[in-house]
């Protein structure tokens, strides 16, 4: 079977959330809640999460447009509705009679052999399932999110013992290829596989940080980025999820795991917390939390929580040596002599060898496990691979000495030598068997890290690498700091061109870090500014043009396949591309203009070519050249692939993945469609641009923004610039203009600006704050 | 001993024909005083007394050095009249605040006063030197009772100051200063250890003197971040800023040294002495760096000042000493044998003595009068780059100047022959005295490592743009007069060569720190010598205009060095571009115990 339309009961933060995604995905949605007391609109609660969906920040909404495939409902009027859909999810309270009343409300009405799903993250199946007719248990699941389900990975999923396996089958895939997920096959045990590590995880933490004396700052410093967690670490990750739903959580991980389980001894109470959240210090949502930021006048000054007298005071950053230590890695971290080593010891030590104690309980295999707390957690590695870091029999070694329990999967692991390992450029992982078994990937994915694994690049330099992904088609990987693009990264793309146009078919641009690329190196440019190194920034600029000149013009096609940021730089490569498949969750845009510059690679141009009007549109120069304009002047950033569709920064035809290991597998495949199709490269465009006319209209208008007080001093200088630039220079909507002569104009223009004093300082701002300057 | 005449004329040119100096009294209000009358009677004034009064004590002060007896200094004889006539006249609050009794006149004129002083007797100098440092960092970092109470004795000279930094094991890493403060109940401190090297520390010109000791409060953290500063006056002032009674600081002993015999270098004992803080608890660091900073300048002017006396001295023994004869045949036949200036070698090294110190001048006062935009110009941008370009080269006047001290101290010696190894000449006392000024304040290796290691990364490159864009602009227009040519393109190479080498340690640097570290001493020579190249082609502009004038042959003269400069100098420039850019390798592959 296959889900064409879907609803969601319950239209709280996690309902609503969900089925934005499910419309993300192009799949119509309802989205059905109760009918509120003495309401004149009796759908107003799923009404209502719509439009906090359309505002909410981060958006759960890749487009306004999706917004159009959600219908809103309730559960006493729509019910008939639900005859169409293949798939419902249930996402109510966490109340077991509320949730089996809604399973009888809906079997009369729901279609024969649609699934049914709970989002339950603390009810077992079988409790949910136990009164229901046979007909519900065999299309029942559990599809367990993770907030915010656009943006979190992860998605547990699990039957019962009735379930049948094409109802698994059906939800495991739409939510795979559809929503774009990572699909984790759970049990029916306590918290499944993420929140079972992860909250222990929490609870190990607090108590060690109280236990050892640490500040919120130094044990956030510490259980984050240093283990490899994201930078919240774990004070900061209780304001951010909500420091109200902890006791529920605990509550119900204690009454669910058997006494005999490490968590009833790791877990304790916590007053400080209890008292907080009773005054409505519930963290982000709330007054704050064990961080608050404190109104100084016009200034935010960001104070913590004292752990032992519930103080607030001025946060200060925590100075401990074991931090920087572990950029040596995890046993330099655990080892360190510091309060900062003794305590990632001492929540490590539990942590992994309580993780080590749960397969096969909670999951078949150490992968999953791993995979769910990478997805679910952000962690950059799950506790086996961490483990492996720290080397499984040195681990070992050290919990005998310190007399704590070692699991038999861990002795086994120390005795293996680890719970991964490569054997003839594959992954293996170690089974309970004792074994090692080889990672599969799913039909249709195609990861370069194994393609990497398993061979060795065609070309290579510092920025950049030329991979072989087989049937003729080569895969361009960016890798430097951030995949920031420098002249090693642009003789990469030159040499990729010339190598696959030599002995190969197509080519792919593609990488697996969390960002396609941050744009140019502006670290360089403007180091090489600075001391007056303008020949070189001047050669930059040729190399970058000729190396996407050379991508577009190429006789085979080049296709894009991006995620995360493709900005500056980053995203005019893609601009040059035959055809782009874009990760749902990809971020392009022409910033340069935060930095005072430019688009200097050709990204002009293209925007302009890409705004020339079609058939319907009103015709004359002037209307892509305001667009143009429009977009780069204000540096707009699409947030998602699908917004960019809206910015013309990818083209209709372009192609969207919701799967981000689907990528480079759906990128290849359309490289190959193009050939058979017989790629040919485009010819050369002329362009009708309107010259000093067109030049002066556009100065206008920002100067009435200038004077509005909605652009600084330096904008109007960058926005005469980009003027120049998209109005074609000298010339008149008579005569044409080449794609060279653009770039030429580009270039010239971006050298001018690259030498006045307030481009310099908004690129070193950026460079050494993260943040715009606005001068 | 060589006489010293204070170069006023060359003071002159580089102050108001090269930097326009008399513009500061226009643009920068709180300069409005600082008009050409005042400024060359203060010149005139302060050369007189170099010569007269300060240069007649530089060999005798030498010779006797100080005493030490029983924890009293006594300062070579005629010191102490000297002092009393300096302090009469005003000179230490010359650059001061005029709020504390200070004349407040620009830094840039301090450092011509101060360039004559260290020429004339560089021992001396040393004593309002130190107080002036640390004049600087109390008006920075202290409260207003610290300010009220120490300011106007500094500013007057009736009190003199230390800087109190090294320790037994704490020399270049100030982290691992030991001293320590302990609370006492009306919020002053008392501390307790062992400084040595200090100058200044002990001595029977002033009435009192006043430490600023680096020290750690009890609960501080360690290393750098845990040091504090400190005021800790020899005589405990009265509530009216009198002199009352003496603290528990005193001198231990006094070092045997080298050279400057006449500044007492001082080992001084902390026993209890009461102290206040100076700025905040555990910052003494960043308070140090305010009055280090313009010290490594003024310790650059001390190389400048030897220079200029050891040139001096040498061109007038050449002139005087009658051996042999040219090489291409007599000169002056009427004389037994002919001056040996007319040697070329003799003239290679007088001339490299003087393009060097007159370039040496021209930067060195240039960063005097980017002190002043920074402090006091009303457009804080205007500031803010000024700021910079003194951070950027502080370090690169600090160790050239001071390298090119004590090697143009050691061409003096060679020009005398035999009489410059002799005391009586007082030519071999340059070679000592300057010696001490490539160690402290941040050794010259130091200097090279804040340099690369700290300067040109600050802001990804804006200091550096301070100077790199000026001189890129200069080298655009100038390169385009056919007269400037033959000195704009050699200062074009070595500026290319600069910026290749500054590219490559960026790159080098940042994936090894080691890289750095092993380029650092060549580059900043090469950024030195660079920074020169370009002092010569803007004097050398000058220069032309002006030589049809009356001061025809001062222009020339100019002219001259110039081309000097560019053909036998400045070519040293590759040979240090190749020798930095060959990397850390050779110098790191030999093990430590093959040494």
């Amino acid at each position: 079977m296959t889900i064409e339309r879907a609803a969601v009961i319950g239209a709280g933060l996690m309902g609503s959330g969900i089925a934005a995604q499910i419309a993300n995905a192009g799949v119509p949605v309802l989205l059905l809640d109760i009918v509120p007391k003495d309401a004149t609109d009796r759908s107003a609660i799923a009404k209502g999460a719509i439009d906090k969906l359309l505002k909410a920040d981060p958006a759960p909404l890749m487009s306004k447009a999706a917004a159009k495939l959600i219908t809103p409902g309730n559960i006493e009027d729509d019910l008939e509705k639900l005859e169409d859909v293949d798939w419902i999810v249930e996402a109510v309270i966490e109340k077991l009679d509320v949730k089996q009343n809604l399973y009888r409300k809906i079997e009369p009405f729901r279609k024969k052999g649609s699934v049914v799903s709970s989002n339950t993250s603390t009810i077992p199946l079988h409790t949910l399932v136990k009164d229901e007719p046979e007909s519900l248990q065999r299309d029942f699941v559990i599809t367990h999110f993770f907030n915010p389900p656009r943006y979190m990975r992860l998605l547990e999923v699990l039957g019962g013992p009735k379930t049948r396996a094409e109802a698994l089958a059906a939800v495991s895939d739409f939510g795979d290829r559809r929503l774009g997920k990572a699909i984790i096959a759970a049990k029916d045990t306590p918290g499944f596989v993420a929140n079972r590590i992860g909250v222990f995880w929490m609870q190990a933490a607090v108590n060690a940080a109280l236990d050892l004396g640490l500040t919120v700052e130094e044990a956030d410093a510490i259980m984050g980025r240093p283990i490899g967690a994201p930078k919240t670490g774990i004070f900061g990750l209780l304001d951010l999820v909500g420091l109200d739903l902890q006791p529920h959580v605990d509550a119900s991980m204690r009454a669910a795991l058997k006494p005999d389980d490490a968590y009833q001894t790791v877990r304790r109470d916590f007053p400080l917390m209890e008292r907080m959240i009773k005054d409505g210090y519930t963290g982000r949502k709330g007054k704050g939390g064990f961080y608050r930021l404190q109104r100084n006048g016009a200034d935010k000054v960001k104070e913590s929580i004292d752990l032992k007298t519930g103080e607030y005071h001025v946060s200060d950053k925590a100075r401990l040596e074991s931090a920087d230590a572990a950029k040596g890695g995890l046993r330099a971290l655990v080892t360190h002599k510091d309060k900062g080593g003794q305590y990632a010891w001492a929540v490590l030590s539990k942590l992994l060898s309580y993780a080590a104690s749960l397969v096969p309980e909670i999951s078949d295999d150490i992968a999953n496990v791993d995979l769910a707390m990478r997805t679910g957690f952000n962690w950059k590695r799950g506790p086996f691979e961490m483990i492996d870091q720290l080397g499984a029999a040195w681990f070992v070694e050290k919990l005998a000495a310190e007399k704590m329990v070692v699991p038999p999967l861990l002795k086994l692991a120390a005795e293996k030598g680890g719970f991964y390992k490569t054997e003839n450029g594959q992954l293996q992982y170690l089974g309970t068997d004792g074994a090692y078994h080889a990672l599969k990937r799913a039909e249709g994915v195609l990861l370069l890290a194994d393609i990497k694994r398993a061979s060795k690049p065609i070309l290579k330099n510092g920025s950049a690498s030329l991979w072989d992904i087989g049937d003729g088609v080569a895969c361009l990987e960016f890798h430097s700091k951030m995949n920031a693009i420098d002249p090693d990264t642009l003789d990469m793309v030159k040499k990729s061109v010339a190598h696959v146009g030599k002995n190969m078919k197509a080519l792919v641009v593609h990488n697996e870090g969390e960002n396609f690329s941050v744009g140019a190196n502006i670290g360089l440019a403007l180091f090489a500014a600075n001391i007056a190194m303008w020949p070189t920034i001047e050669d930059l600029i040729g190399q970058g043009q000729a190396a996407y000149k050379a991508v577009k013009f190429a006789p085979f096609p080049v296709i894009g396949a991006p995620s995360g940021m493709a900005l500056g730089g980053g995203c005019e490569i893609l601009l040059h591309c035959a055809a782009v498949i874009a990760h749902a969750e990809t971020y392009m845009g022409l910033v340069e203009v935060g930095v005072g510059l430019i688009p200097g690679w050709g990204g002009c141009k293209e925007l302009l070519l890409r705004n020339q009007p079609g058939p319907k549109d009103p015709k004359g120069p002037m209307p892509p050249v305001a667009a143009a304009f429009e977009t780069i002047s204000l540096a707009k950033v699409a947030k998602s692939a699908a917004e960019a569709k809206e910015l013309k920064l990818l083209r209709p035809s372009d192609g969207i993945t919701m799967n981000r290991d689907r990528l480079l597998f759906d990128a290849k495949a359309r490289a190959l469609e193009l050939l058979a199709a017989g790629y040919k490269a485009p010819e050369p465009k002329e362009l009708r641009l309107p010259g000093p006319t067109g030049r002066t209209a556009l100065q206008l208008a920002v100067d009435g923004f200038r004077l509005q007080g909605k652009a600084l001093p330096h904008d109007v200088t960058v926005s005469d610039a980009l003027a120049e630039v998209l109005s074609g220079g000298a010339t008149d909507f008579t005569g044409v203009v080449t794609e060279d002569q653009v770039q030429k104009l580009e270039k010239k223009a971006f050298m001018a600006l690259l030498r006045t004093g307030p481009t310099l300082a908004r690129m070193e701002h950026m460079l050494t704050t993260g943040k715009p300057l606005r001068n | 001993m060589p006489a010293y005449k204070a170069p006023l004329r060359e003071i002159k040119f580089i102050l108001y024909e090269l930097l326009k100096a008399d513009s500061l009294s226009n643009t920068v209000p709180a300069y409005a005083e600082a008009t050409p009358e005042t400024i060359d009677a203060i010149l005139e004034a302060a050369g007189q007394f170099c010569e007269e009064e300060l240069q007649p004590l530089n060999h005798s002060g030498d010779e006797e050095g100080c005493h030490f007896e029983n924890g009293v200094v006594t300062v070579p004889k005629g010191f102490k009249e000297a002092y009393a006539k300096f302090v009469e006249s005003g000179w230490p609050g010359l650059p001061c605040d005029p709020e504390y009794g200070g004349q407040g006149l620009p830094k840039l004129i301090n450092f011509a006063v101060e360039e004559m002083i260290c020429s004339a007797n560089l021992s001396f100098g040393m004593y309002p030197g130190l107080s002036n440092g640390n004049y600087n960092a109390i008006h920075a970092h202290g409260d207003d009772a610290q300010k009220a109470l120490y300011l106007p004795k500094l500013v007057s000279g009736e009190w003199s100051g230390t800087m109190c930094l090294t320790e037994p094991q704490c020399g270049t890493d100030l982290g691992l200063c030991k001293t320590r403060a302990e609370a006492n109940v009306d919020g002053s401190y008392k501390l307790f250890g062992t400084k040595i090297f200090i100058s200044a520390g002990e001595h029977d010109l002033t009435s009192n003197i006043i430490h600023l000791v680096l020290a750690r409060l009890p609960d501080a953290p360690a290393g750098i971040r845990g040091i504090s500063l400190f005021v800790c006056p020899k005589f405990l002032p009265t509530a009216d800023g009198e002199v009352g009674p003496r603290n528990k600081v005193a001198c231990g002993s006094i070092e045997k040294k080298m050279g400057i015999k006449a500044s007492s270098t001082c080992v001084i004992n902390f026993d209890g002495a009461q102290a206040w803080l100076v700025g905040k608890p555990n910052k003494g660091m960043s308070a140090m760096f305010t009055m280090m900073n313009t010290a490594r300048l003024a310790v650059g002017m001390q190389g400048l000042g030897i220079a200029e006396a050891a040139y001096q001295g040498a061109v007038t023994y050449a002139k005087d000493r009658l051996q042999m004869r040219a090489l291409a045949g007599a000169k002056f036949p009427e004389k037994p044998a002919d001056p040996i200036i007319v040697h070329p070698d003799v003239r290679r090294m007088l001339l490299k003595m003087r393009a060097l110190t007159e370039a040496s001048r021209a930067l060195s006062y240039w960063m005097g009068m980017e002190l002043d935009i920074a402090a006091h110009h009303p457009d804080p941008e205007r500031r803010a780059a000024a700021d910079d370009l003194v951070a950027l080269l502080t370090p690169i006047v600090k160790a050239f100047l001071t390298d090119h001290g004590f090697d143009a101290a050691n061409l003096g010696v060679q020009v005398f022959g035999g009489h410059g190894y002799i005391r009586e000449w007082g030519m071999e006392q340059l070679v000592r005295d300057a010696r001490i000024t490539q160690i402290y304040e941040g050794t010259n290796g130091i200097q090279a490592l804040d340099l690369v290691g700290r300067k040109l990364g600050t802001g990804v490159g804006r200091l550096a743009r301070r100077f790199f864009h000026p001189v890129s602009e200069f080298i655009g227009v100038a390169s385009e007069k056919p007269e400037m040519q033959e000195f704009v393109l050699p200062t074009a190479k070595a500026f290319a060569k600069l910026q290749q080498a500054t590219a490559w340690l960026a790159q080098a640097g940042m994936a090894d720190p080691e890289e750095a570290g092993a380029a650092a001493t060549d580059y900043l020579r090469l950024f030195a010598l660079t920074a020169l190249g370009y002092m010569w082609c803007r004097m050398a502009e000058i220069a032309l205009e002006k030589k049809g004038g009356s001061e025809a042959a001062f222009y020339e003269a100019k002219l001259a060095a110039a081309r000097f400069f560019m053909a036998r100098i400045l070519p040293e420039t590759n040979s240090l571009f190749t020798m930095l850019t060959a990397g850390k390798a050779t110098l790191m592959a030999l093990p430590a115990e093959a040494f």
